[in-house]
């Protein structure tokens, strides 16, 4: 007995240090808060418990359904977005190419980039005018209409050409005969050679993909051309409305802005997935290989279940993280324009340090915890089907 | 068949890999280049619509042959567009506020006389003496006849004609320029100046002018200084050695107790360990700012470092997951050779836990130099902020103009960061993978 209490003695004394901060770092404050968030707190005197006025007063301040709803909405958007990208670039990343390590560095890049500095450096790439992201989609756009100019009018030219000389008829007709007169061939080469047969297959999935985004941008540049207008060149930070006006809960450009700013980050998260991939073991995929599985069956079947724990992982971390985002708006756009941007965070640390009214701010920041730890459970919950834990 | 997994592709598929992630690479630098590429514009190249590509990474710039001489110089305005007004310098005879005057003028542009900025003076919108030329064009009129100076806001005055600038005789329309000094780079030395700032004006057809590229490497010192550089970064450095310091032995500490010693209650005190980590900052963060408020203590850098000394709850479990790996025969022998749990941590477990420590010290490092919320609501004075709150204060100072400067400091600000990166990459690698892989 004595030795035990010794032995348990020295283990205490080590984790003493970590054992002071769960009292006064950890729990003193988690349960301070707790009850701060159940009283009045003006500045410079003591805490009077007024029972559950706070969260009262929080169910009526529109300021705070605000700024929930666009935590909310910022969430619902950057978290799906953010872990299925994610998962693309380490799936690309996973094959063994040449130049891995740099793709890998160069993704990573940003995530070293201090977040004051990505603040600002943001902030300068939204700026409507002078911005470099403005720039891009101006030379894009010019790329689009001009290919949608070919779309759209071309067909239609070459059609009414036809009628008046014939010979043009030839040139829509042209491409059909040879596929009637040629098809049969090709198809027996291309049985012949699965290469080939694949080769043109993935040029044929570029070549659609192409194609129906591009009609999806040409028929959204006919149909809607006030708010294509503004897809040109959208006024980002400083712009509260929607996009497109007409679907209600949209997130506003500025919001927008900060989303693409997070997807910029992604990086961490793949380089985290990789890690886990490069784990999963080559002996199956050889195994589903003899079995003639295609890559969608080997990434859906073998792939995605083995990965599935840090899948689990990320998307907690996200959930925590996109909860708390704080320093990107209060420098980017200090909440504005129309509260559009005010996350939680940002709403707490304005109550409790401008404001002074400390047991308010305490009572967001419980409720902003609570539905943390909800999202947290919930992802939990859901994924108890989903994720396969090996060796249990 | 083909195969993306974890085995080399073959070439139909390899091409298409490569081109997503050549475009995805592009993409995720652009931001970063661009950066770059503004810190190195002058100041009049940032505010400017980019009409290219080029435009918009490369500050440009003119020169101006000038009496057989090169000059930088910055375009102004086009003058003499069209034929009927001819352009005229003169003096008009009356005040005029500096709003009604289009282009204010020097006194004697050939001597290169100083004037005030035509922004300064529409700013003030001070009143103009009489001593001071405008030039005319389309929007200000001159008579020469008559001597009758009309102004663009309708008014007329007297005036006198000083010179009448006369078309090129191989007709290129003409540009009122001024000359581009190093010093217009630097906002502080345009705004605070007041109306001692002196440019020099010219008109200069535009045969004569010939595009440059302008670098500025002069932004980078001055950006320095106005953000402080040095007294932040010593600030920064100070607080980053306290907190790699504490980080690492507490955590070290603390995970060696957890993973190798036994003592009741370890595996109920190690959940609620893992479970801390589930509390966001938000909700501890008041009342720990008033724990050391009332201990005094905000407004210097104790709240920024001591919780470090503690532990952290991350590190501890990381380092725990490593030292749980560690061969157990080896603590063993050592312990049956008589080591203390102390000389065991010193001499066995702390070399074989190299890695382990390298990567929460560099961790630790990363989130001290990036962090900006602890220093925001802990230091409030001036001559304590990091380079994080140095940067801000700096960009909201200025509401956000000066995109050159900034994005000097912000390069200097970063590059610390990659270069360490760059040098420890597998260490950060291996950190990043365990935090997955563990998690």
């Amino acid at each position: 007995m004595g030795a035990d209490l010794r032995k348990s003695l020295k283990g205490y004394a080590f984790i003493l240090p970590w054992l002071i901060a769960l009292f006064v770092f950890v729990g003193y404050p988690f349960f301070a808060g707790l009850y701060f968030s159940f009283c009045d707190f003006p500045p410079m005197k003591d805490p009077m418990f007024v029972g559950l006025e706070n969260y009262t007063n929080l169910c009526t301040d529109p300021v705070f359904r605000r700024s929930l709803g666009v935590t909310v909405i910022y969430a619902s958007v950057a978290i799906p977005l953010g872990v299925f990208f994610a998962l693309c670039l380490a799936l690309l990343l996973n094959t063994r190419i040449r130049g891995l390590s740099f793709y890998r560095v160069v993704f990573y890049l940003p995530h070293l980039i201090p977040t004051v500095v990505v603040a600002l450096l943001w902030l300068w790439i939204f700026n409507p005018r002078y911005g470099l992201l403005n720039l891009v989609l101006r030379l894009v756009t010019t790329v689009a209409d001009a290919w949608t100019n070919v779309f759209f009018d071309l067909p239609a030219a070459l059609v009414a050409e036809s009628f008046v000389r014939p010979s043009v008829t030839l040139l829509l007709a042209g491409p059909l005969i040879a596929f009637l007169a040629f098809g049969p061939w090709l198809r027996m080469t291309l049985a012949e050679s699965p290469r080939w047969r694949l080769f043109l297959r993935i040029c044929g999935v570029i070549t659609l993909t192409l194609s129906i985004v591009t009609t999806l941008y040409a028929t959204l540049h006919r149909l809607l051309p006030v708010d294509m207008q503004k897809l040109h060149s959208p006024g980002w930070l400083s712009d509260g409305n929607p996009l497109p006006s007409c679907v209600p809960f949209a997130p506003s450009w500025a919001l927008w802005g900060i989303v693409i700013m997070g997807m910029w980050g992604v990086g961490q998260m793949a380089v985290i997935y990789l890690a886990k991939l490069q784990d999963v073991p080559t002996e199956l995929y050889e195994a589903a290989d003899i079995d003639g599985a295609s890559w969608w069956s080997k990434t859906r079947h073998i792939t995605i279940p083995l990965i599935s724990p840090v899948i689990l992982f990320n998307v907690v971390m996200a959930i925590i993280g996109t909860f708390q985002v704080f320093a990107e708006p209060y420098i980017m756009t200090g909440g504005g324009p129309e509260d559009k941007t005010r996350f939680v965070a940002m709403f707490v640390y304005d109550q409790a340090f401008r404001y002074q009214n400390v047991g308010y701010a305490s009572a967001i920041a419980w409720m902003l915890f609570l539905l943390i730890v909800g999202l947290t459970l919930l992802a939990f919950r859901i994924s108890r089907k989903h994720v396969y834990y090996a060796g249990r | 068949m083909a195969d993306a997994h974890g085995t080399t592709p073959p070439w139909y598929f390899r091409i298409p890999i490569h081109v997503f992630l050549i475009t995805g690479s592009i993409l995720f630098l652009l931001p970063l280049i661009w950066m770059i590429a503004t810190s190195f514009k002058p100041l009049d190249q940032t505010l400017r619509y980019p009409d290219s590509v080029m435009n918009a990474f490369v500050g440009q710039g003119h020169r101006a042959d000038i009496d057989g001489r090169a000059f930088d110089v910055v375009l102004e305005r086009r003058v003499s567009p069209v034929h009927e007004h001819r352009v005229f310098i003169v003096r008009p005879s009356a005040e005029f506020a500096a709003g009604e005057l289009a282009l204010p003028f020097g006194k004697d542009v050939w001597d290169k006389y100083p004037v005030f900025n035509k922004q300064e003076l529409a700013r003030m919108n001070a009143r103009v003496t009489p001593t001071m030329n405008a030039l005319t064009d389309d929007r200000n009129r001159f008579d020469p006849e008559t001597g009758v100076l009309t102004l663009c806001s309708g008014r007329t005055l007297p005036a006198t004609l000083v010179r009448e600038v006369l078309p090129d005789p191989e007709g290129s329309p003409l540009w009122l320029v001024r000359e581009w000094r190093s010093s217009d780079t630097d906002t502080k030395e345009i705004g605070s100046a007041g109306g001692d700032v002196t440019r020099a004006w010219d008109v200069v057809p535009e045969r004569l002018l010939r595009e440059t590229v302008r670098v500025i490497p002069r932004n980078y010192p001055i950006a320095l200084h106005r953000v402080h550089f040095l007294r932040s970064l010593r600030n920064t450095l100070f607080l980053c050695f306290m907190t790699v310091c504490g980080a690492t032995i507490s955590s070290l500490l603390v995970a060696y107790g957890f993973a190798l010693m036994e003592f009741r209650g370890r595996d109920v005190l190690f959940a609620i360990t893992l479970a801390t980590m589930m509390i966001p900052f938000p909700v501890v963060m008041i009342p720990v700012y008033l724990l050391y408020r009332d201990l005094g203590w905000v407004g210097t850098f104790k709240p920024l470092w001591v919780g470090a000394w503690f532990g952290s709850a991350f590190f501890i479990f990381l380092l725990r997951q490593f030292l749980l790996g560690l061969p157990k025969d080896l603590l063993d022998a050592a312990r049956i050779d008589g080591c203390s749990e102390l000389e065991i941590l010193w001499y066995v477990v702390v070399p074989l836990a190299r890695p382990a420590i390298a990567m929460i010290a560099l961790f630790t490092f990363l989130g001290t130099w990036k962090d900006f919320m602890g220093p925001l609501i802990y230091l409030n004075h001036e001559t304590q902020f990091t380079l994080s709150l140095s940067l801000q204060a700096f960009a909201s100072e200025h509401g956000g103009t000066p995109w050159h400067l900034l994005m000097a400091a912000s390069t200097v600000f970063s590059l610390p960061l990659i270069v360490l990166f760059f040098f420890a990459m597998k260490t950060f690698i291996r950190g990043i993978s365990m935090t997955g892989i563990k998690g």
